[in-house]
């Protein structure tokens, strides 16, 4: 066996170092976890989600920790289109990893305005687009769950987004997860990432009130790794096997063991999100022990591992 | 490829526990100390400034010592870390000890219970700004209620050692005398407030004790009691005395809206949930006020704090 381990990934035509990203919403917009590990060591980065308009976010509680997992309800707080470009670009131009833009709006018109202005920017390899947004012109229904919608908005981005990598975020907050990835391939996705974050909430029994301010929030963190991990595999074998679109899979991961359930299941590249929170060299490590596993098990390329479940028995 | 997890400025470092020790009904003092990286990423620890620790894989203590009304919220699982201010850093050498003040309150306090001599534990830190002291200041008050303790105990330290000019008053409040974590007995009779925390009078701050419920000291609010000395102390410079405060966040809101009247400086210490605690999930969000405008923007409590000017703070009704 040789000695050349080879943990790249191709993704959407994109060479990736390694199959590891950091989840937007965990990760800040650029280096602010190079505090903590080489951001370099990364294959990729999504950046927080960008709004045309800065927003404040909630008021607090926006978070609060549950059983091997969290609820937030941040309120998409970010700084803006206009003073992302001017603070945060500039330094995620000097970054290695491939970098993603999230981008969430609350109309079609958003998600293009956001798109257009960073079509053309070297320093972005694409966008990933967070479409559990409610669309305030259709009532404030998530543009995620109807697929009518996501092939809409899909198309509509798609077209504003030039060379760049079109990622579409599903939500899993619906019926049967492969007609809204069916819809975002049809819209010209080029690859899909999931699974957002689940709609939960925490009760407190004293003031018999929900804790979070905004009530509900989304639940993230190794208690919907096992959902994640289904819904990564269904979207594969239903949807993007056969359309050869890849998948970036989310959810729970903290381990390059969780990394490579996700990879079987049929993700060709996963992000790690909460684990970040706790630490913040999670993902460097993952890497590193991804590398350390092909080693181990005599695993000359580990993007063969993408979606080698063994096919259920006819 | 070799491991990439070099030990990066703030940690995560392994700190080792060398004593854990219970010292009122819920609250416990733990020595820390940190040697390598983490010691000189520590040594450094300003008052005010925070840390993150991990304990998630630490036991429970066995059910009959948890209190009844802990018994609930026991079994629920950690998964985040939790944030303290140290109440004394020493660099000693190579080595940095560290003294880790905390009430027993829910999960991950009753493990940290369970804790024995040379156990590890993982921490991130020194995070946050820490107080610090404006030019042309000569006296400072300190404000303090129940569980803010640790902070403005590390700060007598710090203004004793490094601004001997500036001369410092003590205000150590609480509902009662059991909810202050003061180690040793309160001296009813020295000082010049008339009462002594020897946790201050050490470092030769005179201090006042005031309880809600006269169980020790004064009796009343302490904020009630720094207007009372504000009175009586008119010959004092306004412009050269800054209020350092950190407690429940009612008592800050009157701590500064004291301060504001009179015109004074004022520093809070404010809390809020987090889940990192290093400034990238947006959960720690202060509201504040912005300059010359009626629009208020939300700093993070972990970045842009914890210490605040009690000025620039929207305090909630």
């Amino acid at each position: 066996m040789s000695d050349r381990i080879d943990i790249s990934v191709d993704f959407a035509g994109l060479k990736l170092a390694n199959p590891v990203l950091t989840a937007s919403g965990t990760c800040g917009y650029a280096d602010e976890l190079g505090a903590f590990m080489d951001l370099d060591t990364l294959g990729g980065f999504v950046t927080k989600s960008i709004t045309v308009k800065p927003r404040k976010g909630n008021p607090t509680p926006r978070i609060v920790e549950t059983d091997a997992g969290m609820l937030n309800a941040i309120g998409l707080a970010n700084v803006g289109l206009e003073r992302f470009v001017a603070e945060k670009l500039p330094v995620l131009a000097r970054m290695k990893p491939a970098i993603f833009v999230n981008v969430a709006g609350t109309t079609i018109d958003d998600y293009v305005a956001v798109t257009e202005r960073l079509a053309s920017e070297q320093a972005i390899a694409g966008f990933e687009l967070n479409i559990s947004c409610p669309n305030v012109k259709k009532g404030g229904i998530s543009f995620g769950t109807d697929p009518v919608q996501v092939k809409e908005i899909t198309e509509a981005v798609k077209g504003a987004c030039g060379q760049k990598i079109l990622i579409v975020k599903l939500t899993p907050a619906v019926t049967d997860i492969s007609t809204t990835a069916r819809a975002a391939v049809q819209g010209g996705a080029d690859a899909l990432s999931l699974i957002n974050t689940f709609t939960a909430m925490v009760i407190d029994i004293e003031t018999r009130r929900p804790v979070l301010a905004n009530r509900t929030g989304g639940l993230s963190g190794p208690a919907i790794k096992p959902i994640a991990v289904y819904l990564v595999n269904k979207v594969y074998s239903e949807v993007a096997k056969e359309a050869n679109i890849p998948l970036l899979g989310l959810g729970g991961i903290r381990s390059a063991a969780d990394a490579i359930e996700f990879m079987l299941a049929g993700a060709t590249a996963v992000s790690v999100g909460t684990a970040s929170f706790i630490e913040p060299g999670c993902a460097g490590q993952i890497v590193c022990d991804l590398d350390a596993y092909c080693r181990r098990a005599g695993i000359e390329k580990l993007s063969d591992l993408v979606g080698a479940l063994e096919a259920p028995a006819q | 490829m070799t491991q990439t997890r070099a030990a990066s400025k703030k940690g995560p470092f392994q700190a080792v526990v060398t004593r854990n020790v219970q010292i009122g009904t819920c609250f416990w003092r733990m020595d820390l100390r940190f040697e390598g990286q983490g010691a000189r990423a520590f040594a450094p620890f300003r008052p005010g400034q925070f840390l993150q620790i991990d304990v998630a894989d630490v036991a429970l203590p066995p059910a009959e010592k948890i209190p009844p009304e802990l018994r609930d919220g026991a079994a629920r699982k950690v998964l985040l870390r939790r944030p303290f201010s140290f109440a004394d850093v020493t660099p000693e050498g190579d080595v940095t000890m560290a003294e880790l003040l905390y009430c027993v309150l829910g999960p991950a306090t009753l493990r940290m219970t369970t804790l024995a001599e040379d156990d590890t534990v993982s921490i991130i830190g020194p995070l946050g700004n820490g107080y610090w002291v404006p030019e042309n200041k000569r006296t400072a008050l300190l404000v303090v209620g129940g569980m803010g303790v640790p902070p403005i105990r590390c700060l007598a330290k710090m203004l004793n050692a490094d601004h001997p000019n500036l001369e410092t008053f003590a205000f150590v409040g609480g509902r009662t005398v059991g909810a202050l974590p003061l180690e040793g007995q309160l001296d009813g009779n020295a000082g010049e407030l008339g009462f002594c925390v020897p946790a201050f009078t050490k470092y030769g701050i005179p201090s006042v004790l005031a309880t809600d419920d006269g169980s020790a000291g004064a009796q009343g609010f302490v904020t009630e009691h720094v207007a009372r000395w504000l009175d009586a102390n008119t010959e004092r410079s306004r412009d050269e005395m800054i209020v350092y405060a950190c407690g429940p966040e009612p008592m800050l809101a009157a701590v500064a809206k004291l301060a504001t009247e009179r015109d004074i400086d004022c520093q809070v210490s404010m809390e809020r949930r987090m889940a990192c605690g290093i400034g990238l999930c947006q959960s720690c969000a202060i509201e504040c006020r912005t300059e010359g405008s009626a629009e208020t923007v939300y700093k993070l409590c972990c970045q842009d704090g914890p210490v605040f000017e009690g000025r620039q703070v929207i305090w909630n009704a």
